[in-house]
């Protein structure tokens, strides 16, 4: 081997060591006990590995059914981005209206809101619908976003123009040439909007907490909190839920990857 | 909007109502209970903030009612942190969506008073007669308003002094007489605090988190009021008072520590706190009886753990004594009367001496009803850690005043977040003591009264 | 301004393509935004409900208080220490990770994992390494003779290790944006520059980068947003301390909203914040998107 690929090889490994370090150190700590955890100096590995952490997280929640929620949440989620993102940054790239620049900016300031302004309100409206403790009440407020919009029109703006005045000439429809040619064309954009979308969703918070009362109902991050005790904090016990809940998603990321890559090599633009 | 000011307006026609209660008690309140032939309903809803290990002991005591009985069932939801219960209480209440019984911690007592959404629970005691004599004083006063109690307590809890055992024997320090008195404290620290080679502490003698709780019983160990009318106990409070001479001794004694070396600061992180002691990285540590089982567990015989008195000046005030920690069990008027009796039900079946006992080897917290030190569980607890007891002891010979029931504001969390920046402040040397005192004290007061003009 | 028959059929046109968008944004955006607007004008108390008028009172009351002062400090030193550094990081790894060597996917998830991990157990993980005395980073810099800062103690370090968090759990996403952009850079364009006889720093500079700028661009955009918003970190972290050194605007909205429950004073407070994010977005697309390039 080259010394250049050496050191490219070098520059990887110690590059993902320092990045996935915390998760690993995770991991680690998820296999310790309690009593190996708070000793000094701080363990790095277990000497005596144990799934005792994964068994009592199981003994403690329901960590199936939020594993459930959460991909069902998310799943449906990133159906409806992916529609509406699509639709509207086609619009914002390709259709030309009157107020297309304003529209736009209004868009955008959908990212700037803060959470809090509008969460009690959304909770008052979740409620008045019969919505509280149902996927649909977990789901559809985060079916549009701005950001995804946003992605895709970077993405879509990257289409050469000639493609465009191409299929106008051969009598496609506006809604055609969306289908058929833009959306192959930006399945990286996609990709990347569809995980983003389903990750963001998935490590939600205070939402899920509000509207859900029914611990059935409840998702992951919530489900976690439980094994945060008031009184005091099991790191291992805390690690194990972490990996657990972390597990799922970064096995979509390995698969979402090579997605990836492969949407790419189908569909790169040429010349 | 309607709602909100129709809600508001019913507020204030029920505060109205309730709010005229004679001060001093005698007067009875069993007329905001529901009438004694009311039905209980069958099935009512919980909100509690305890998972784990007392969670499960949480729906042992839940499981054990609904099988002694088939009139009504219990069903509790864990909703998170005491804080995010309380958020989502509130936002729940705005749109009438509370449950029958909640479970809402010690410093949020003023606000679920003027929420005016509490039938309090004199009422049911009124109505049905019963007997409180038995529970700890103590517990009993510090949910008492104006003489009346608002809340049934479940869990109490005490703050203590954690030791190391052997670290004690190490240096020469007696294990079987804990220091106890500021001055104490510190020389034991400065005894106790180990450096290496190369001038680097490897542990310090006393490591106590920057927490608002520990300065309040701070406080309240040197028989020092944190507000006005009698900690806002007698009247609604107007200002917090703790900028006073017993306030600046606590922070000078706990600056001089960390200054000096022999007192580690972990910031405001509890646990963390928790951590270094189980690690040795100190010797002693404050914080609650309830860390006590955790601290057991995961101490596992490394080393021997003592408990010993709260600390307090050297003067030991004879007014001085210690707040009790931990939360109450509130029953919510938005629901239908038949749900407040089965309420009831629930809280007086969680109160006998029995489930007390359990409750207590369980968790840790110590028992609010007396007759409980008698039973099996708690006698076994009690040999077997007799760890504990140190808070029993403590709780009982703590005198009962004002100081020792702890302040009551409708802003108590914000106060603690601001006492906690306080003591930040002087730590890290950006603010003399009196200076941190005072501005902490001013900014509060304007809280406090933007408070009392929101919610008069 | 008279509308052309043309000109309405092409914004009818535009605006069925942005309706689904539009309805849900409307719903769950704009309405609650507005009863939020409503509501900064008035004293609430703590269930929400309004008592009395207040008028313009909130805003005046931040504008001219100094811990309001303290805490936009407290935002922008935390932007300018997360997002520029956020993203150059992500562009060198991204660059690095852009080569087709053996094993390159395994690198690609390990070093964008940090996308799959919420902020809150982000926080948590961070919050055990930054512990001074137990947390392993001390410890390690102990083993090369450095003593570590009191991270979470000290009000200058605080900022810095939310910071670095933060940058932790925005790589995945950076290393992401910037691998698919560096990715559709067509390799004639790299060639075409090594006959002109760049290489190196100099094919980074003048050929990476403005390739990559939409890509760029977008994250400079997204992240500031997101780091403006960052509030579960620093709640696992710092609670805003010490002595509100990370006590940047959305964790005083937090506060006041959530544990204070003054919700009329809060809402003002988002206002302020939304006001502030908006121009600065339009500071950036105004001025820097000029200089993006796209294909």
């Amino acid at each position: 081997m080259r010394t250049g690929t050496v050191v490219n090889y070098a520059l990887l490994i110690i590059g993902s060591i320092v990045v996935a370090f915390p998760l690993l150190l995770a991991l680690s700590y998820s296999l310790m006990s309690e009593s190996e955890i708070a000793t000094f100096p701080p363990p790095i590995l277990p000497a005596d590995p144990t799934l005792d952490n994964y068994g009592q997280v199981f003994a403690t929640i329901p960590i199936g059914r939020y594993l459930l929620n959460s991909f069902v949440v998310s799943s449906a989620v990133v159906v409806g981005q992916l529609i509406t993102a699509s639709l509207a940054a086609y619009a914002f790239s390709f259709l030309v209206f009157r107020g297309r620049q304003l529209l736009f900016f209004l868009f955008l300031s959908t990212l700037m809101i803060p959470w809090e302004a509008t969460i009690i309100p959304n909770y008052m409206t979740i409620r008045t619908i019969g919505w509280l403790d149902t996927y649909q009440g977990l789901a559809v407020p985060f079916m549009a976003t701005a950001f995804g919009t946003f992605l895709l029109r970077q993405a879509f703006m990257q289409i050469p123009r000639e493609l465009w005045d191409a299929a106008r000439i051969d009598g496609a429809t506006t809604f055609r040439f969306l289908i058929s040619t833009v959306v192959p064309l930006s399945r990286p954009a996609l990709g990347t909007v569809a995980i983003y979308g389903f990750l963001s969703t998935y490590n939600q918070y205070f939402w899920p907490l509000l509207i859900t009362n029914q611990t059935l109902m409840r998702t992951t991050q919530v489900g976690i909190t439980q094994l945060r005790f008031e009184e005091t904090l099991r790191w291992g016990l805390v690690m194990a839920g972490v990996i657990m809940v972390a597990a799922p998603t970064l096995a979509l990321l390995v698969l979402g990857q090579r997605q990836l890559i492969r949407g790419l090599t189908a569909g790169a633009v040429k010349g | 909007m309607r709602k909100f000011l129709g809600l508001a307006l019913a507020l204030t026609v029920v505060a109205a109502a309730c709010g005229g209660a004679a001060p001093g008690g005698g007067s009875d309140s069993s007329a905001l209970a529901p009438g004694k032939d009311v039905a209980p309903a069958a099935s009512i809803t919980w909100w509690h903030a305890m998972s784990g290990v007392n969670g499960d002991a949480l729906n042992k005591i839940v499981t054990g009612f609904n099988s002694s009985q088939s009139k009504i069932k219990v069903e509790a939801i864990f909703q998170g942190t005491y804080d995010d219960l309380l958020a989502k209480l509130n936002t729940a209440l705005a749109s009438n969506a509370a449950p029958a019984l909640v479970q809402v911690y010690d410093i949020g007592q003023r606000y679920m008073y003027d929420s005016g959404q509490v039938v309090p629970m004199q009422a049911f005691i009124d109505r049905d007669k019963f007997a409180t004599t038995d529970f700890e004083p103590a517990v009993i006063n510090y949910y008492k308003y104006q003489d009346k109690l608002q809340s049934m307590p479940f869990n109490a809890s005490a703050p203590l002094l954690y030791f190391n055992k052997d670290a004690f024997k190490e240096v020469g320090l007696d294990p079987n007489k804990p220091p106890v008195t500021f001055t104490e404290i510190a020389d034991a620290a400065k005894k106790l605090t180990k450096k290496d080679a190369s001038g680097v502490t490897t542990r310090f003698g006393f490591g106590p988190s920057i927490y608002g709780w520990l300065f309040e019983q701070l406080l309240a160990t040197s028989g020092a009021l944190y507000a006005d009318n009698g900690n806002g106990r007698d009247n609604r409070a107007t200002k917090v008072v703790y900028n006073s001479a017993a306030g600046k001794a606590i922070l000078d004694w706990w600056k001089a520590g960390v200054d000096g070396g022999y007192f580690y600061n972990p910031g405001i992180d509890n646990d963390g706190a928790a951590n270094a002691f189980n690690a040795q990285k100190t010797a002693m540590y404050i914080e609650s009886i309830a860390r006590l089982r955790g601290h057991i567990t995961t101490i596992a015989g490394k080393f021997e753990l003592g408990t010993g008195l709260y600390p307090r000046p050297d003067s030991k005030p004879k007014e001085g004594g210690n707040i009790i920690g931990g939360a109450s069990l509130y029953i919510m008027k938005s629901r239908p009367p038949a749900e407040q009796q089965a309420a009831w039900e629930f809280v007086k079946y969680a109160m006998t001496p029995a489930v007390q006992a359990q409750w207590q080897s369980d968790t840790g917290y110590y028992p609010i009803v007396k007759a409980a030190y008698d039973q099996g569980p708690s006698k076994e607890w009690s040999t077997k850690y007799p760890q504990f007891l140190t808070a029993t002891t403590e709780i009982r010979e703590s005198p009962q005043n004002r100081m020792t029931n702890g302040a009551v504001l409708g802003v108590m969390p914000q106060a603690r977040q601001r006492t906690q920046k306080m003591i930040e402040s002087v730590l890290l040397g950006q603010a003399t003591s009196q200076a941190a005192l005072d501005a902490a004290v001013t900014e509060m007061n304007a809280a406090i009264d933007k408070y009392n003009k929101a919610n008069p | 301004m008279r509308w052309s028959s043309r000109e309405i059929r092409s914004l009818g046109v535009g605006l069925a393509y942005l309706a689904p968008s539009l309805l849900l944004f409307a719903a769950f955006v704009f309405l609650p935004l507005a009863q939020t607007i409503y509501l900064s004008f008035f004293n609430t108390r703590a269930t929400g409900a309004i008592t009395t008028f207040a008028g313009l009172d909130h805003y005046i009351e931040l504008l001219t208080s100094p811990a309001f002062r303290t805490g936009l400090l407290a935002t922008a030193i935390f932007a300018l220490y997360t997002v520029p550094v956020g993203i150059a990081l992500g562009l060198v790894l991204a660059v690095l990770l852009n080569q087709r060597l053996r094993a390159i996917n395994v690198f690609r998830t390990l070093m964008s994992s940090t996308i799959a991990v919420s902020a809150a157990v982000g926080a948590l993980i961070w919050l055990l390494l930054f512990n001074p005395s137990l947390g392993l980073l001390n410890y390690l810099l102990s083993r090369v003779g450095v003593q570590g800062p009191e991270w979470l103690i000290q009000p200058t370090t605080a900022i810095i290790a939310v910071s670095i968090t933060t940058i932790w759990l925005t790589l995945g996403t950076n290393i992401i944006v910037l691998l698919s952009g560096l990715q559709g850079v067509p390799e004639e364009i790299y060639e075409a520059a090594r006959l002109d006889g760049a290489k190196g720093l100099r094919m980074f500079t003048r050929i990476t980068v403005p390739m990559v700028s939409p890509s760029l661009f977008f994250l400079f955009v997204v992240d500031t947003v997101a780091v403006l918003q960052a509030f579960t970190q620093i709640h696992v972290m710092t609670r805003g301390g010490p002595v509100d050194a990370t006590r940047v605007l959305v964790y005083s909205i937090y506060q006041d909203a959530f544990q204070n429950f003054q919700f009329g004073f809060a809402s003002a407070q988002a206002v302020i914040l939304l006001l502030l994010v908006m121009g600065l977005t339009l500071i950036q697309f105004r001025f820097v998107e000029r200089r993006v390039h796209y294909q």
